[in-house]
């Protein structure tokens, strides 16, 4: 590795290390085992060669992660018997009556107002307005058509317009 | 809200809101927007919300990694610029490797069909290879980078060899296959299967054990060309530093402190040694372990040293030695020692056992389930009829393998052992709940009482929370049941859990990483495992700052007390067993000696700092205060002992002493820790050297033996 390439190594860890252990951290549900796949993705972006990811980048690490991530969660959940293993392991899983209270206190606005979009709408809208990837670089990460990104991050904020919208006639 | 427009053309509204159209369709849009105000207020809404959630997302907090992982990654750099994983060379070889490796399981396969059809059951319970292993290994082909493929292990008691493939059509045994198999493996000499269990470095007293079963699954692949990676010759296909999701909680090392400021130092004591036969596996491995695995006071702990039985009713001696410290001439080594009472083996209370054992299928590999029961079938052969069994199992669902059993009925026990099956995925609570139940039903009063939970610790299936799961374990160690916690396994193995939850439940922590440690933990050291002798024991030392200026306490980080929890009896701290020893390391700098310490606070300005007490201008060096309590009481009893500095050299320090500072020295600079001072293995492995002493048993020897793994893979 040259000094050139390693320099790009921690450029891409001091840019991306804390968006991409928030996003593994959604998908798994805990910052341990975000933490492993993490990790893993800079190890995995340390034999890569610059000049073939130069421009896509963060679609690159984001797609690593990702699937670090649901392999991590498959194997653990391989057991499991739900037909779609990948929704239930995104955000929003169960808690006691108590956990639930207390995390709500905890959760911004934000957090509270995708709680209701189903999971593949969440991530969409979260690697867009969260991580500034186009729709373009969502659809690689996802495996999804740009079309059919285009088409989730539309009903998310259709979606989220309703609930603002309703939020503030209560108030 | 509703609008009139057809949905494409809103769909298209919001990517151009969001400037994700190109200028053929940004053209395409302006237009309708001119015409349409319903379309002109839906971007402006979707603008409105986008900068809505991008600022509310954005400021969603950020985890990062450890400090340890940030290093791993450095290394990663580091190892990359030096070119020994550069992609030059890894394709080149990867794929004829693992070609070879498919090619040779399936030569072993074949080989073996003939063997396997004489005797299935033989085969059968030995060994597999998971259909998921091949997918990854597909996967590796495919061109990822890290491989993490583990071939089948080989090796049984009776000799026997046998590769069983569970899911893929194993080759059928007939002439024909094995004569392919015979052509190939002329072809290929270089499969070579590890067959090492038995903890593979063996001591100068050679303990010996009859069964043999690999303790880790791999094949590994001699070539000429290759040895000179540094990985003497093996490619690794357990790629270490790849797809592992062990946990470690991190240590940050105590740091000095002024005995002005800060004279009390408090903590609990620690009998684990989980942590020393754990950095064992790391090492035997050919890999150094992380450095949040490696807990001082666990492998200080580790050892025996020769310290007195104790004497009249007290439960156990108090010993304290100083000299000069081997890692920094100007400080001194403050060596304190306990030594619990001894139980013979017929003294042994009645006791009360319910194994609580993990059978997930993550307990499906060779250094878990399999070495589990072997472990505990050589601590039932040490049962009796007063003592009593229970065998829970949990998985999906908790079950009872084995009702309470009398001690003396070794064939049902073993039985049950051996019929023990992994499958299913772990959910650890319900299966607590009914170990904790049984226990109670057939609690032993004036016996032992204990809960012995073995597992790789991971318990992620399932709705309680880990603070539900320490409350109920806490609650019940309260009512006499006391939980002990064995580990097994590797690369998903979660240290930090189950420390705590040995922890709270009063009880001891082991890590089995062979058949070795089995019978250490379960037989030779049975009572100490088993029986409690003193509970809650703290430890206080009050520093005389007129002898010390700074001190450190090695190792016990997550031991540390408040000093008012000394003398709360509420507060819950270490219990000691039969026979254990327990030793602290102080690191002193002594007055006139300066002392490395972060920038203090300013004076105060209301108040004088406190004058030295008559007493100081003894030459007394400390006073080391214990509390404990006796295994049923509630309140706890005080002995104070007073320990002086005659300036004796390290040169004539103790063999114990020295010994003892080399193991916290070896620690130290496995960790990397910045109180080293003069220490690296070289000064690690003389002192150790110079001071093994009596060792019957011959683990100091195996230390010797793991220093200098450690001291390779330093230099790698």
């Amino acid at each position: 590795m040259t000094e050139d390439k390693s320099e790009w190594v921690r450029a891409a860890l001091r840019e991306h290390e804390g968006p991409l252990m928030r996003y593994a951290t959604q998908i798994t549900g805990d910052v341990d085992r975000a933490r492993d796949v993490v990790q893993d993705t800079f190890l995995r972006l340390c034999a890569e060669d610059p000049a073939r990811l130069d421009g896509h980048l963060a679609q690159w690490l984001f797609t690593v992660c990702r699937n670090r991530a649901f392999d991590l969660q498959r194997k653990e959940q391989r057991m499991k018997p739900l037909d779609d293993i990948e929704l239930a392991a995104q955000p929003g899983r169960e808690h006691s009556p108590a956990a639930q209270a207390e995390h709500n206190e905890n959760t911004s606005r934000a957090q509270r107002l995708m709680r209701d979009l189903p999971p593949n709408q969440q991530e969409v809208v979260r690697l867009k307005f969260q991580n500034g990837l186009s729709y373009k670089e969502i659809a690689g990460v996802t495996n999804l058509s740009v079309t059919n990104v285009g088409f989730l991050i539309h009903t998310a904020l259709k979606t989220l317009r309703q609930q603002m919208a309703e939020t503030e006639a209560k108030i | 809200m509703k609008t009139n427009l057809s949905e494409t053309d809103e769909v298209k509204l919001t990517a151009y809101a969001l400037n994700e159209l190109n200028a053929a369709e940004r053209v395409e849009v302006e237009k309708l927007l001119t015409s349409n105000a319903e379309a002109q207020r839906w971007v402006a809404e979707v603008r409105q919300t986008a900068t809505l959630l991008e600022g509310e997302l954005k400021a969603e907090e950020c985890p990062s990694l450890t400090s340890e992982q940030a290093r791993k990654i450095q290394k990663q750099i580091h190892v990359q610029k030096q070119g020994i994983w550069t992609r030059q060379w890894l394709p080149s070889f990867r794929l004829i490797e693992v070609l070879v490796v498919v090619a040779a399981v399936a030569v072993v396969a074949a080989m073996l069909m003939p063997a396997l059809s004489k005797s299935k059951n033989k085969a059968q319970r030995v060994v597999w290879l998971q259909q998921q292993k091949l997918t990854e290994l597909k996967k590796q082909l495919a061109g990822e980078t890290s491989i993490t493929v583990a071939a089948p292990p080989v090796s049984v008691s009776d000799g026997t060899s046998a590769v069983f493939m569970n899911s893929a059509p194993a080759g059928p045994a007939n002439a024909e296959s094995a004569s392919v198999g015979q052509t190939v493996d002329t072809q290929v000499p270089m499969l070579q299967v590890e067959k090492r269990w038995v903890a593979p470095v063996s001591g100068q007293g050679g303990r010996v054990v009859g069964l043999q079963i690999p303790r880790q699954s791999m094949v590994a692949v001699e070539s000429g060309k290759r040895t000179d990676h540094g990985l003497n010759g093996y490619y690794r296909l357990k790629q270490p530093s790849g797809y592992n999701t062990e946990s470690y909680a991190a240590i940050n090392d105590n740091p000095f402190l002024m005995a002005q400021e800060n004279p009390l130092s408090t903590f609990s004591i620690d009998v684990d040694t989980a942590s020393y036969a754990n950095v064992r596996r790391f090492l035997t491995d050919n890999q150094l372990p992380p450095p949040d695995a490696v807990r001082i006071e666990e492998l200080v702990n580790y050892f025996n040293y020769h310290y007195p039985q104790p004497k009249g009713d007290i439960p156990f001696s108090v010993n304290a030695e100083v000299a000069g410290c081997p890692w920094n001439a100007a400080h001194r080594l403050v060596r304190i020692g306990l030594k619990g009472r001894e139980v013979t083996r017929d003294k042994r209370p009645p006791s009360n056992l319910v194994f609580l054992i993990d059978v997930s299928g993550s307990m499906n590999e060779p250094d878990k389930l399999p070495l589990l029961k072997e472990s505990l079938k050589l601590l039932a052969r040490q049962l009796t009829e007063d003592d009593r069994v229970s065998i829970v199992t949990y998985a999906g669902a908790a079950g009872m393998a084995l009702p309470p059993t009398a001690g003396s009925d070794k064939v049902t026990i073993l039985n049950a052992l051996d019929q023990l099956e992994a499958g299913g995925s772990t959910y650890g609570s319900a299966g607590i709940q009914l170990a904790y139940e049984t226990a109670k039903q057939n609690f032993i009063s004036g016996g032992v009482n204990r809960v012995i939970l073995c597992t790789d610790g991971d318990f992620n299936v399932g709705v309680t929370s880990q603070g539900d799961l320490t409350r109920l374990i806490q609650d019940e160690a309260k009512s006499g049941v006391v939980l002990s916690v064995l580990g097994f396994g590797m690369g998903n193995y979660k240290d930090s859990t189950m420390e705590m939850l040995a922890d709270k439940g009063h009880g001891n922590y082991a890590y089995i990483d062979s058949l070795n440690e089995g019978h250490r933990v379960l037989v030779e050291q049975l009572s100490g495992t088993l029986v409690t002798i003193a509970k809650d024991v703290k430890i206080q030392v009050e520093f005389n700052p007129a002898q010390v200026n700074g001190y450190r306490l090695i190792g016990y980080e997550d031991r540390l007390l408040a000093k008012e929890d000394f003398n709360d009896d509420k507060k819950d701290a270490g219990d000691i067993g039969a026979g254990h020893t327990v030793t602290a390391l102080y690191e002193i700098v002594p007055v006139g000696q300066e002392l490395e310490t972060t920038p203090g606070v300013d004076p105060l300005k209301y108040q004088k700092p406190a004058k030295a007490s008559k007493a100081a201008g003894n030459d007394e060096l400390l006073t080391l205060k214990l509390r404990y309590k006796q295994p049923e009481g509630d309140t706890s009893r005080l002995l104070t002992t007073v320990v002086k500095d005659t300036d004796k050299s390290y040169d004539r320090a103790s063999t114990d002493f020295k010994f003892a500072a080399a193991v916290a020295e070896f620690g130290m600079v496995l960790r990397d820790s910045p109180y080293k001072g003069d220490a690296d293995m070289h000064s690690v492995w003389e002192q150790a050297k110079a001071n093994v002493g009596k060792d019957p048993e011959g683990y100091r020897a195996e230390f010797l033996t793991l220093i200098e793994a450690a001291q390779r893979l330093t230099n790698q």
